[in-house]
């Protein structure tokens, strides 16, 4: 320690005013390792570990633990680990991966054989970081290391290094929502420092990220599973509702809801392929209504339904009317050779990728959060464009000459009457109205 | 037969015998003082194949492209201070020809490579031994600043009971973990890796030797 007051001191001065310092946590609480740990390393005549994985952390912060794992969070890395060569390998190069990808996702950390951490995924703090323990997380992807500050952690900011950006413009969507607006304006009287932190008991004056998707509200407690209230998958090429299963083992897995729900101490097959049992099931509704609750702090139940009842119409919207054709379009094309199975070599991956991925996810999310901007021109306004005038196009000219097979045959029922009517005129565009030939 | 003026037993053989002594004397601590020289010669060290890998690292290093233009010999590290230390050095380190003829094939860059850590041990071992005495031969503790502010600092209040080679180790040659968290294992399947071996091999290759 009064090493690192002289080196490295802006560290030591962040644990200095730190909860940790206050409560007697030092260096080695959290730095301690064994001469076994994979990177245990000598320092100054101690053996310790740089990186501080949730394991470490759940010596004593074990319930924030044991919700975070299993998490969309503490899987981030897991989830997409066999997706992501298709673009850091392919499309760009592995350079990206350790100062792109691997920065929100978190990294799998290697360990090399002289004890040193490999530079190709290391520094990283992503949030689903491979740790060399085993565990799975990295705390410090919210809580700013060493001061480890509540407040800091409670600030939308916590969350805007991820999300944000063309596929997930959370940050984006809720400084343009009004929950957004009266955070900026009322900052001063959001407690943000308080011990407690209940929505509605301790703050009023707007909620942040972590109001939402954490926070304890009313009776709602608290959680570090941050995806445990969402309903909905939203960064899926077709929403689906799901059900959280929660393993004896501490393990989660998310489920379409159109899948039979397990039953309690029923074996399943888990991500990684290991089985696990199950220990409990929310549904849908159940994690709706665990959301619903934090809204219900500041607005009304009837307020609160009507406005799930718009986000989900949205949601419903994207998946009948442009996710679930454009999606069967895609297989059908390359069911029939009209592809090759690679991506991202031919025009339409892209098209098709950003459709649901980036302007899809934009739509969704703006409506999850209150962003008309995000929900309209950010966001479903693209869809449409893309839809009708790259898409189908492109899928068309790919399918050649079985396009109205492989392609138009998808396009049905109400969402794309409108195409059939074409001289029905509308001031939208700024032109002169044109008549319709005879 | 004497000369007048000098002691009795200041005899003709006695004076030969302290005229020939002392140039041989003379002649013997030049003789050291030159073996010892040419010993610690990086040419010498590097006469054999398997100190190449050695230096090819320490090339690298800040003690051999200093700015200042100082560069450290192997012998300058490797070698103690003094004429009497240095030459009981060099007698010890005989037994590194020894080994290079009877020994472990080192001249093997994997096999090299997979000996490495012991003999980073061993050297820090020797270092502390000799409370880092080749590295004082450069570096004064009072006269230590560094760059940053901090390092003086640390120096003067940090380093009670403390001997260079405690915290500066990995500073010349490939790194190696300090003992107490080494892993034969995890460095067996770096060098697999950086050489393209079967897993496995190192293992073989060190039961071998």
């Amino acid at each position: 320690m009064s090493c690192h007051l002289k080196a490295s001191s802006g560290l030591a001065a962040q644990w200095q005013a730190s909860a940790h310092q206050r409560a007697g946590v030092n260096c080695m609480d959290c730095h301690q390792a064994t001469a076994a740990d994979a990177d245990a390393r000598e320092h100054e005549g101690q053996v310790i570990a740089t990186i501080v994985s949730p394991k470490d952390c759940g010596r004593c912060h074990t319930q924030e633990v044991e919700e975070q794992q299993g998490s969309v969070h503490a899987e981030a890395y897991a989830i997409i680990k066999d997706r992501v060569p298709a673009l850091a390998q392919n499309l760009t190069g592995t350079a990206v991966q350790a100062a792109g990808c691997d920065q929100c996702h978190g990294s799998l950390v290697k360990v090399r054989g002289d004890g040193s951490l490999d530079p190709a995924t290391w520094p990283n703090s992503g949030i689903g970081r491979v740790n060399p323990d085993g565990s799975k997380g990295s705390c410090s992807a919210c809580h700013g290391r060493h001061l480890f500050s509540k407040a800091q952690a409670r600030e939308p900011q916590a969350c805007v290094r991820c999300h944000a950006g063309p596929d997930s413009p959370d940050q984006e969507i809720f400084e343009a929502s009004k929950h957004g607006m009266l955070y900026a304006s009322q900052r001063d009287r959001m407690n943000l420092d308080a011990a407690q932190w209940i929505a509605g008991r301790d703050y009023t004056a707007a909620p942040t990220c972590v109001t939402c998707h954490m926070g304890a509200a009313g009776k709602l407690p608290a959680t570090h599973d941050v995806g445990l209230r969402n309903a909905w998958s939203l960064n899926s090429p077709v929403s689906q509702r799901q059900l959280l299963v929660v393993l004896e083992d501490g393990g989660k897995l998310e489920l379409p809801a159109s899948a039979p729900v397990p039953k309690r101490g029923a074996e399943i097959t888990k991500a990684d392929g290991t089985l696990g049992k199950v220990k409990s099931v929310a549904t849908p509704e159940r994690r709706r209504q665990a959301m619903s609750m934090v809204c219900q702090e500041c607005h009304g139940k009837p307020f609160t339904d009507a406005f799930m009842k718009q986000f989900d119409a949205v949601v419903d919207l994207f998946n009948g009317k442009f996710a679930q054709p454009a999606r069967a379009i895609m297989t059908g094309l390359y069911a029939q050779g009209r592809l090759t199975p690679l991506p991202f070599d031919e025009p339409i991956e892209f098209t098709y990728w950003e459709l649901w991925h980036d302007e899809g996810a934009r739509a969704r999310h703006g409506a999850a959060m209150a962003s008309p901007n995000h929900t309209w021109w950010e966001g479903m306004y693209l869809v449409g464009r893309n839809f009708y005038s790259r898409f189908l196009p492109q899928a068309r000219a790919a399918a050649g000459d079985r396009s109205v097979e492989l392609v138009d045959a998808q396009l049905t029922g109400d969402h794309h009457q409108w195409l059939t009517d074409p001289a029905a005129g509308n001031p939208i565009l700024g032109t002169d109205i044109p008549e319709a030939p005879r | 037969m004497r000369w007048p003026g000098l002691p009795r037993f200041i005899t003709r053989p006695v004076l030969i015998a302290l005229v020939v002594g002392g140039i041989g004397g003379l002649a013997f601590t030049g003789f050291l003082l030159e073996f010892d020289r040419f010993t610690s010669r990086n040419a010498f060290c590097t006469a054999c194949h398997s100190m190449t890998y050695a230096e090819t690292a320490y090339q690298r290093s800040t003690h051999y492209n200093s700015a200042s233009g100082v560069r450290a010999t192997c012998g300058d590290c490797h070698v103690s201070p003094g004429l009497l230390a240095a030459t009981w050095d060099h007698l010890i380190g005989g037994k590194d020809l020894l080994k290079q003829w009877f020994g472990p094939d080192d001249d093997d860059p994997v096999v090299n490579a997979l000996l490495l850590p012991e003999a980073a041990f061993a050297a820090r071992a020797w270092f502390r031994d000799r409370d880092s005495a080749t590295c004082k031969r450069c570096h004064t503790m009072e006269a230590i600043q560094g760059k940053r502010a901090d390092t003086a600092a640390i120096h003067r209040d940090e380093t009670a009971g403390k001997t260079c080679v405690d915290c500066h180790y990995n500073l010349v040659h490939r790194p190696v973990p300090d003992q107490s968290t080494f892993k034969r294992e995890a460095w067996n399947r770096m060098i697999e890796e950086e050489f393209g071996l079967a897993p496995g091999t190192a293992g073989r290759m060190m039961a071998d030797e």
